[in-house]
């Protein structure tokens, strides 16, 4: 029996839910648990967890404050959420603040959760950790060197204004078709992807999830403008984003996450042993065959340059996605 | 009181035109009376002028007839004076003077009824007897013969003389011979004056030369006569000619003049009438046409305020349907979020008892093959009567990793269903305060636990507020309220709710109740940024809201307010910036009226 492979705590300000926890964990794991914030982080301070898991909803300190805190105390722990019922402003400041790895919905599967936590302690006790990053003025310059930056959305603004912030330190692709922008990938070395979550009636959050399965080192940034608590929650499952810019965006905070999302997509090619913290949930089979019709059928309407080539462009798009995620 | 447009635009316009047609009326006839008025005048004028002028005319010519005939008579007196005076008359009067009246002069004349002097009859009578001795004196009879034989066929009806005494020496008519006529106007301005008078009369019954003649026009005139030769007065005579003829031709002149005014007067009369029937018609038009003018002018505005009504009635009407939507969304919203904060708050106890149930059933499974051989075992020894068994336990070896698996801590099951049975409790208090909150199986208005209903909302309303809000629930003792708790529960749920948004980060929450004499009241006091001056007038105002469009509708405290005041109550307010705020709903133990039965 594999017990005590790593330390776990649970906090949650009901005591019955750390106490099942701590049943269902304790025949793996060493695991503590904290029914309060301030309970918690003392206990982060004395001993070396491997994974802390807390639940979002509690008094005096939230979820996400907790994690964040843990975050600074011991940057290696990997951090997991737990929510009730779905806060959007919550979910976004989880992502945004503590860099979840997961989230995990209230009631659990307690067939699942023992291995996401299972794998969150291979990986916090295997892998380095990157340093964190200093907190970045808001005036500083962006520090880039060429790298390709897509932008996938509806609105033209949004790619110039992105132009824009970087200047001639970075590249910059614009587009409003997934054909498009699959096309971009297959052809360029993109650094950072920033999409909107839907573009046109696609919903385009299944080409990052499925981008960031093979390919971990692109940093991704979603454009969220009414998306609700789930879809965010399987981003961060199935797509491990980076950085939620909720919109209308203000300039400021669009360059600041450019800033640290290029600086991240750094750290991860320089040691791409870290993309492995940010490894995701297999996306659900058939997910790229269904992205692939919708692409295809929405693309006699885009004004695309390669629509041009005629028939053999629809076989190109398939090749280029299949080669993209390799094949299935 | 509802206003009723139609009905006061119908009163006050309806009142309105008929004061102008009144004054307009008024108008009308006084302009018409003024007109008729001056008509009138006109005519009365105009009357007045051709009356006086055919009289004037009238006048004129029996001036200048009686000037003709004077100037006639005095010819005539010379005539006669030349003819008579020196030889017949002169001596005659100088008989006369011998005969002395100063006795009958004397008599005394009285005062009549009609305060005329007047001889008395023995005066008369006085002077008749000297008449008598005129009469009587010689040359009397020659003189007399020689007047009647010159005056013969002459106009002259009558002719005396006078003495300068003003004795009557002689007349045509003899009776009056010796009268006095020393106190006669025409006689002192003859003799004393040498001025002829002259004056036109009328006479009935008149004795003249050749007999007594009737109804005639005469002209009397006394005239002087002049001693022949000199300018001295030595007598009076009056003459009397008939000027009926004359006078007949003066006055049928006038009265032509006079009957060609009347026809005149008629005529314009008659015209003055046309005008002002014209005039009066064409007054009764106008009225009439402003009067429908007039109904035209209400007949439109009746139609526009009418329909101006219809469509205030439909805005109303829009306005409650709006009103009652909005309210009905606001339940639901309110609705929704507790929904979701229940939902959250069964999700905690569900989470933790599906997976201690989940566990406890693997370790059931897990304790089957354990128990098994324990049951085997136990029926293998009933069967021995001995003391020793043998049993092979090669088979067993084999299953020996899942036999340890069964070798489970009974005692922590037995913590785990503990924990579950906490939370069936947990669901299920969690289900009696959903089901006292919304009261839906009880009747409305009932004698209510107030302390009991505040309990449940706030029970209910911790599952919606952040947790680092803390509620702290202070009840005194309370008689049973009558009320509609239902509506009640919304009342505190709002108030608590606007508590928790005033809040920022962590706070507190004060619920207390108590009573005080037939009045419960309830306060829900918080420790948020209070209220600002500017605001605090306009929280009660139907959709008044300082928050985002998501998160207020401004219908909270309106409808606090309107559920509290049907209850007979009163809700209030107190606040400091930066410290809190405390509403206080008061309300009576017992309800005077029923209460309205909606939501
Ligand atoms: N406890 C409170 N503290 C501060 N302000 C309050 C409080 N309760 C009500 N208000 C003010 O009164 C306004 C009207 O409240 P309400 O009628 O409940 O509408 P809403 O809550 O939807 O805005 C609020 O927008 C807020 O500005
Ligand atoms: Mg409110």
């Amino acid at each position: 029996m594999t017990r005590l492979a790593g330390k776990v705590l649970c906090v949650d300000d009901e005591p019955g839910i750390v106490r099942s926890l701590q049943w269902l964990l304790q025949k793996q794991f060493e695991v503590f648990t904290a029914t309060s914030g301030a309970e918690a982080l003392e206990l982060v301070k004395q001993h070396d967890f491997d994974v802390v898991i807390s639940d979002q909803r509690m008094p005096v300190m939230t979820g996400v404050e907790v994690l964040r805190e843990v975050r600074k105390l011991s940057p290696r722990t990997m951090r997991i959420l737990l929510t009730g019922y779905s806060d959007m402003q919550a979910i976004v400041r989880s992502v945004n603040e503590s860099e979840v790895f997961r989230f995990i919905n209230k009631p659990w599967n307690i067939s699942e959760l023992p291995k996401v936590v299972a794998q969150a302690i291979t990986i916090a006790k295997t892998q380095p950790v990157e340093t964190p990053a200093a907190e970045i003025p808001e005036d500083a310059p962006i520090i880039a060197n060429g790298e390709r930056i897509l932008v996938i959305d509806d609105d033209p603004e949004m790619g110039r204004a992105v132009a824009d912030l970087v200047g001639a330190s970075a590249k910059v692709s614009y587009t409003r078709n997934l054909a498009d922008a699959v096309g971009i990938l297959n052809n360029e070395d993109v650094s950072v992807i920033i999409s909107e979550t839907r573009v046109g009636t696609i919903d385009a959050t299944r080409l990052v999830r499925l981008m960031k399965s093979k390919h971990p080192e692109i940093v991704t940034v979603m454009l969220t403008g009414e998306s609700d608590a789930d879809t965010i929650t399987t981003l961060i499952n199935q797509g491990q984003i980076y950085r939620f810019v909720p919109k209308p965006i203000r300039t400021g905070y669009l360059k600041l996450v450019l800033q640290s999302a290029l600086r991240k997509h750094g750290a991860l090619v320089s040691d791409p042993a870290l993309t492995f913290r940010h490894a995701v949930e297999t996306t659900s089979a058939g997910a790229m065959e269904s992205l692939i019709s919708d692409v295809e059928r929405a693309a006699p309407q885009a004004e695309t340059a390669a629509a041009a080539k005629g028939g053999g462009f629809m076989a190109s798009l398939g090749a280029g996605f299949r080669r993209l995620f390799g094949a299935g | 009181m509802r206003f009723r447009l139609v009905r006061y635009f119908t009163l006050a316009s309806l009142g309105m035109f008929g004061l102008v047609a009144l004054s307009l009326i008024y108008f009308e006839r006084e302009q018409s009376q003024f007109y008729k008025q001056t008509n009138d005048e006109q005519l009365a004028f105009f009357g007045d002028v051709q009356q006086s002028f055919a009289k004037q005319q009238e006048d004129a010519a029996r001036r200048d007839l009686l000037t003709i005939h004077e100037a006639g008579n005095v010819n005539l007196t010379r005539l006669f004076a030349n003819a008579l005076w020196e030889r017949d008359f002169a001596p005659f009067v100088a008989q006369v003077q011998a005969i002395d009246v100063t006795g009958c002069q004397a008599i005394a004349d009285v005062t009549d009824d009609k305060g005329k002097k007047a001889a008395p009859p023995e005066k008369k009578a006085c002077f008749a007897d000297i008449g008598k001795r005129i009469m009587a004196l010689p040359g009397f009879k020659a003189i007399d013969a020689k007047v009647f034989d010159s005056m013969k066929k002459s106009t002259v009806f009558k002719i005396k003389v006078f003495d300068l005494r003003g004795i009557t020496v002689y007349s045509s008519e003899h009776a009056q011979i010796g009268e006095d006529k020393s106190f006669n106007a025409g006689w002192r301005s003859a003799a004393f004056d040498g001025v002829p008078k002259s004056e036109l009369t009328h006479r009935g019954k008149f004795s003249a030369f050749e007999g007594v003649v009737e109804n005639r026009d005469l002209i009397g005139s006394y005239l002087p006569v002049l001693e022949p030769g000199s300018s001295r007065i030595v007598g009076v005579f009056e003459v009397y000619s008939d000027v009926t003829p004359f006078l007949k031709q003066i006055q049928q002149t006038s009265g032509q003049i006079r009957s060609t005014a009347t026809d005149n007067q008629k005529k314009l009369g008659e015209a003055a009438a046309a005008n002002q029937d014209a005039v009066d018609a064409t007054s009764y038009r106008q009225l009439a046409t402003i009067a429908g003018l007039l109904l035209l002018l209400f007949a439109a505005l009746l139609v526009i305020v009418r329909r101006a009504e219809k469509i205030i009635q439909q805005q109303e009407a829009d306005r409650a349907h709006a009103h009652q939507q909005l309210a009905q969304s606001e339940k639901m919203a309110s609705l929704g979020q507790m929904v979701a904060g229940v939902a959250h708050q069964l999700n905690t106890p569900l989470a933790f008892s599906q997976n201690n149930i989940l566990m406890v059933k693997d370790a059931l499974q897990s304790m089957e093959l354990p128990m098994k051989v324990a049951g085997r075992l136990s029926s293998i020894l009933e069967d021995v009567d001995g003391d020793k068994v043998t049993i092979k336990v090669s088979q067993l070896k084999a299953n020996l990793d899942k036999l340890q698996e069964g070798n489970v801590d009974v005692t922590m099951l037995q913590e785990m269903l503990k924990d579950v049975l906490g939370g069936i409790d947990q669901m299920s208090e969690l289900v009696v305060n959903l089901r006292d909150f919304t009261r839906l199986d009880r009747a409305a208005t009932t004698n209510a636990d107030l302390n009991k209903a505040l309990h449940t909302v706030a029970y209910i309303a911790q599952t919606v507020l952040p947790k680092n809000i803390e509620l702290v629930e202070e009840y005194g003792q309370l008689p049973s309220v009558e009320c509609n708790p239902s509506q009640l529960n919304q009342v505190f749920l709002n108030l608590i709710n606007n508590a928790a948004q005033a809040i920022e980060g962590p706070g507190r929450i004060r619920i207390r109740s108590f009573a005080e004499g037939d009045q419960v009241h309830v306060e829900v006091q918080d420790n948020g940024r209070g209220i600002p001056d500017d605001v605090l007038p306009h929280i009660f105002d139907l959709y008044y809201t300082t928050k985002p469009a998501g998160e207020g509708t401004g219908l909270g405290l309106a409808i606090a307010r309107n559920i509290v005041t049907e209850h007979g109550g009163d809700i209030t307010v107190s606040t400091r910036i930066g410290v809190g705020t405390t509403f206080t709903v008061t309300l009576p133990v017992r309800q005077e009226a029923p209460l309205a039965q909606a939501a």
